[in-house]
């Protein structure tokens, strides 16, 4: 048993790609080796396999030969040609000739040395390049490349990069080069030469460094995942820094000082035990300390000049009121066929009133998109809304209206929060509506993996919001909302865009906490499911979930089936009595009449699972029925009356649920 | 003591010391374009240069005009006109960034008391049809440099790779000096570069964003835009290229001033990406017709 190592030194990765590319390496390598140790720094590439053997095993192989009756010359051909002879042929039963060929297991060093290149080459990077003379594509220049096997050199190139053992330590703090012996020796080697190879180690210095630093100043560092993922592929040798930025910019709106820090200079916000920030934030080091303050120095540079141009932008954006914005808004293009910004305006307000006509509504669906004219949002995009709602926050608007125009852009995915408010809902709900349709009437709705413009995102989100049922639940439907858009472009969308909704309700419901079944959504939404409230096509669900392993109505679904074979093509309800001529049959019929009136109270009354409850119980007459009575009979007008019988029994649930299409187990049905 | 030491950085001093480096490494020194450019990528020196077999190093400060960057003198970060120090090395040798962080010692900075880093930044110019791959460079967290392997220009998929180094001049100077403003930092000794700049960031962020005659620059644009043509058709690419240069300038006015609305936009960046990219393939055609002169002194020794 050997180990194999390797490590390609290249130039700064963006941190982002590394985890991917880690795990795409450690599942191609899974297959020469169990034991596979994938590490990444800034400008490394490095794995070890453990435990392999020196050679593959031998083994032995069937080879199928000519037919038994072809010329001896086809056979010395196929033997010559399979390196065999006449006593590795076998018996076969059939009419060709078998050899038994014996397979020697290659050297496991032949194997690396050609699937080693393979397998790194082959990463497909998301963004690649080219450099010096432009003959290969990676994700940056190779300058070296380390190949040991079992203790020993084993030559390979990368893209032309021959193979040695020497390696190189930290770029800055120690840079000579220097030879490796195996992948202990080159962890050790390089730690003494300021590189730590695993990128969780230098994680957890990293995290244990910001803590300390923060504690100094009586503060904790923000929680923030994405902020150390990207820290741990910044550097070789894991080091952080605090720095203070002037504390007059804490008059800043907290959210533009959150985000210049966190997504604009990579930094971690310091919060006191209140949780309020502190001008003091933490920043990346590629390097141990900062022995002369220089990192300290450099960091407060620029987060206050990124702060003084924030401050600028804030100052000149409050002399003008968000409503005096608005005719901006009419030079600011939403989509080339769809207007301009003020035109999307006018819409979303219309269809907000719609939906609840409501005055802080109106005043939030009106403003919701000025700040896109601010200097704010147009140098900080991430921040729209936000902006909008604090400055109407700033101008004394009402919280309905200012909390509706911050949180409007919500929820942006399946985990975000929704909007805190009804006004912010009926606006959001308004603003994707309008995009929805829009986009639908020009014809661009998404394709396949196609979704430039967040379709199906925007359309997530209408489902998001009218699922909830706090305070905030809108009483509206989806077949309700299209209408309303359709009215604000004066188009025709919802043959297209409805089953795009249906879509996306499957889809969210499927993997929702509820643990529905696809059949249980499906049969559900068969029935009118976008003219009622969702959060009523949840509570039908729920009921058909609840009862649908009951006997009663595991019979009932039985039955259903049968009914919808015999009745095929057979759309007319209407029994005449005068007709009935089982008494199993006149009692079926009477207990319909009582079934379907019960079972319209109960939808009335959102009992759902009752109603499903009641059609189960007419189980019984049911089984009775199709055992007394035959309905394809000669006589005409009796089998239409029966199937009229049928098909009134059938319908009697409908409007809640087509439970035709619900899968039943056979083996749990009722002996 | 290490405040002292960096006091004496001056703006004039990193230049000079900056082109005696790269002359050192056997570049051209050249000298800026003598137009308004935005940045130095604009240079013929780098944009057409990076174009076809020929081997090209070279060094060159760049003013760089970006009139929507302006603010009358009043920001101590923000400018209309900056300075750049770029260097084009094609083929990028493989030791490039070994190179850039011996041009930052020659600066006098002592590598391993600060901290520096090479982070993704990736880029693109519509107007040039050109995107490249790279990073920008932090000293201490401060974006000092942009460091881009060009990848593909006019349109023109490069091969060799050029690797592009431009260093913001003024701010490595502040960094350097510990100046707070830039309008502080020293020019040379005893003279401030606000004393040297000030008025003219002044009058210019006035004209860019309050006197620009709109419609002049509208016919500005159609002339410089028919003379480009003009000479595109005569194969003088070139003077061509000068034209293109003024259109994009006078579109980066029209901009500033707030005169060009989004549709527009698409419209003008594309008659002067269509300049761009008939610039490149003529230039690419007459060195070819040339012999690619520069291939043949460098296989000469």
């Amino acid at each position: 048993m050997a180990d194999y190592f390797f490590e390609l030194l290249t130039e700064e990765i963006p941190a982002w790609m590394h985890d991917t590319a880690a795990a795409t390496l450690r599942e191609r390598l899974s297959a020469l080796s169990a034991d596979v140790t994938v590490s990444t720094t800034p400008r490394r590439i490095v794995f070890l396999l453990k435990n392999l053997p020196l050679r593959e095993e031998d083994r032995e192989q069937e080879v199928k030969g000519p037919p038994k009756k072809s010329p001896e010359a086809a056979l010395q051909g196929f033997l010559k040609k399979q390196n065999a002879t006449t006593e590795d042929i076998i018996p076969s039963s059939d009419e060709y000739i078998r050899i038994r060929k014996k397979i020697t297991g290659r050297d496991t060093a032949e194997i690396l040395s050609v699937r080693i290149p393979e397998i790194v080459e082959s990463i497909r990077w998301p963004k690649m390049m080219r450099w010096g003379n432009g003959e290969h594509t990676y994700i940056r220049p190779i300058h070296s490349v380390i190949s040991l096997f079992d203790g020993e050199h084993l030559p390979i190139a990368i893209f032309g990069t021959e193979s040695g053992n020497i390696t190189v330590g930290h770029r800055t703090l120690a840079p000579k080069s220097f030879p490796v012996k195996s992948y202990n020796d080159y962890v050790t080697g390089l730690e003494l030469a300021c590189v730590v190879v695993d990128p969780q180690r230098r994680r957890e210095v990293m995290a244990g460094r910001a803590r300390a630093l923060a504690n100094e100043v009586g503060g904790t560092p923000s929680v923030d995942a994405s902020i150390w993922s990207q820290w741990q592929y910044l550097t070789e040798y894991p080091g952080v820094v605090r720095a203070e930025f002037r504390s007059e910019y804490l008059a800043l709106p907290e959210e533009v000082l959150v985000t210049v820090m966190r997504v604009h200079q990579k930094q971690l916000p310091i919060r006191d035990r209140n949780e309020r920030l502190t001008n003091s934030f933490l920043a990346v080091l590629d390097n141990e300390g900062d022995p002369d303050g220089n990192a300290a120095y450099g960091n407060s540079f620029v987060t206050n000049a990124r702060f003084a141009d924030a401050q600028f932008f804030y100052e000149t954006d409050r002399r003008r009121k968000l409503e005096e914005r608005l005719e901006q808004l009419s030079h600011l293009q939403f989509q080339e066929k769809l207007g301009n910004y003020l035109d999307k305006t006018k819409r979303v307000e219309r269809i907000a009133r719609g939906i609840l006509d409501d005055p802080d509504i109106a005043t939030a669906a009106r403003l919701c998109k000025t700040d896109l004219v601010t200097e704010m949002v147009k140098e900080f995009t991430d921040l729209q809304g936000h902006i909008g709602g604090i400055y109407a926050r700033e101008e004394g608007l009402p919280e309905n209206v200012w909390q509706a125009i911050y949180d409007h852009y919500q929820p942006v995915s399946l985990e975000d929060t929704l909007p805190r408010n009804i006004a912010g809902a009926v606006v959001s709900l308004a603003d994707r509506i309008d995009t929805l349709v829009g986009f639908f009437s020009i014809g661009a709705k998404p394709t396949g993996s196609k979704d430039p413009f967040g379709l199906r995102r925007a359309a997530q989100g209408v489902v998001q919001i009218l699922l909830n049922r706090d305070k905030r639940e809108v009483k509206t439907t989806v077949s309700r909302l299209i209408a309303l858009g359709e009215e604000a472009y004066g188009v025709s969308v919802s043959a297209d865009l409805q089953p795009f909704f249906a879509e996306r309700v499957a889809t969210i419901l499927e993997q929702s906490a509820w643990g529905f079944a696809y059949d249980e959504i499906r049969a559900v939404m068969e029935a009118q499911w976008a003219d009622i409230p969702l959060t009523d096509v949840v509570d039908r669900i729920a009921a058909l979930n609840a009862v649908r392993d009951a006997p009663d109505f595991l019979s009932v679904l039985d039955s259903a089936k049968r009914i919808q074979n015999i009745t095929e093509g057979h759309g007319d309800p209407q029994v005449d009595p005068a007709r009935l001529e089982h008494p199993t049959e006149v009692r079926l019929n009477e207990l319909a009449d009582t079934v379907a009136s019960q079972v319209n109270e109960l939808i009335a009354q959102r009992q759902y699972r009752q109603a499903l409850e009641s059609f189960a119980a007419m189980a019984p007459e049911l089984e009775a029925f199709f055992k007394d009575v035959m309905v394809m009979v000669e006589n005409a007008a009796i089998q239409y009356n029966r199937k009229s019988l049928l098909v009134k029994v059938a319908w009697i649930i409908r409007p809640i649920a087509d439970v035709t299409t619900i899968v039943v187990d056979r083996r749990d049905y009722r002996a | 003591m290490m405040r002292a030491r960096m006091a004496r950085v001056t703006f004039q001093s990193l230049i000079l010391k900056l082109q005696s480096f790269w002359a050192e490494r056997g570049c051209i020194i050249e000298t800026p374009m003598d137009l308004e450019v935005g940045a130095g990528t604009m240079h013929p020196a780098t944009f057409l240069r990076v174009l076809g077999p020929e081997p090209w190093n070279v060094g060159y400060v760049q003013p760089s005009r970006r009139p929507a960057d302006g603010r009358y003198g009043d920001n101590p970060f923000r400018l209309g006109k900056h300075y750049q120090f770029q260097v084009i090395l094609k083929p990028s040798p493989l030791d490039v960034q070994e190179l850039y962080l011996d041009s930052l010692r020659a600066l006098g900075l002592d590598l391993t008391r600060h901290d520096i880093r090479f982070e993704e930044d990736n880029w693109e110019s519509p107007t040039l049809g050109a995107w490249g791959v790279g990073w920008q460079i932090l000293l201490d967290g401060m974006e000092i440099t942009q460091f881009t392997y060009f990848q593909q220009a006019g349109g023109i998929d490069l091969a060799p790779i050029s690797a592009e180094i431009t260093y913001g001049l003024e701010r490595l100077t502040m960094f350097l000096a510990r100046e707070a403003s830039v309008f502080d930092i020293h020019w040379t000794p005893g003279v401030s570069y606000g004393a040297v700049r000030k008025q003219d960031e002044y009058e210019f962020s006035k004209y860019y964003f309050e006197m620009a005659d709109i419609d002049v620059h509208w016919k500005l644009l159609d002339i410089y835009e028919g003379e480009a043509r003009r000479c595109l058709d005569a194969k003088l690419v070139l003077p061509a290229y000068d034209w293109t240069l003024k259109c994009s300038h006078v579109f980066n006015t029209l901009d500033a001033r707030g005169a060009v609305s989004v549709t527009e936009r698409v419209g003008v960046i594309k008659r002067v990406r269509d300049l761009a990219l008939r610039c490149a393939s003529q230039f690419l055609e007459a060195r070819k017709e040339l012999g690619f002169p520069l291939l043949q002194q460098a296989s000469n020794g």
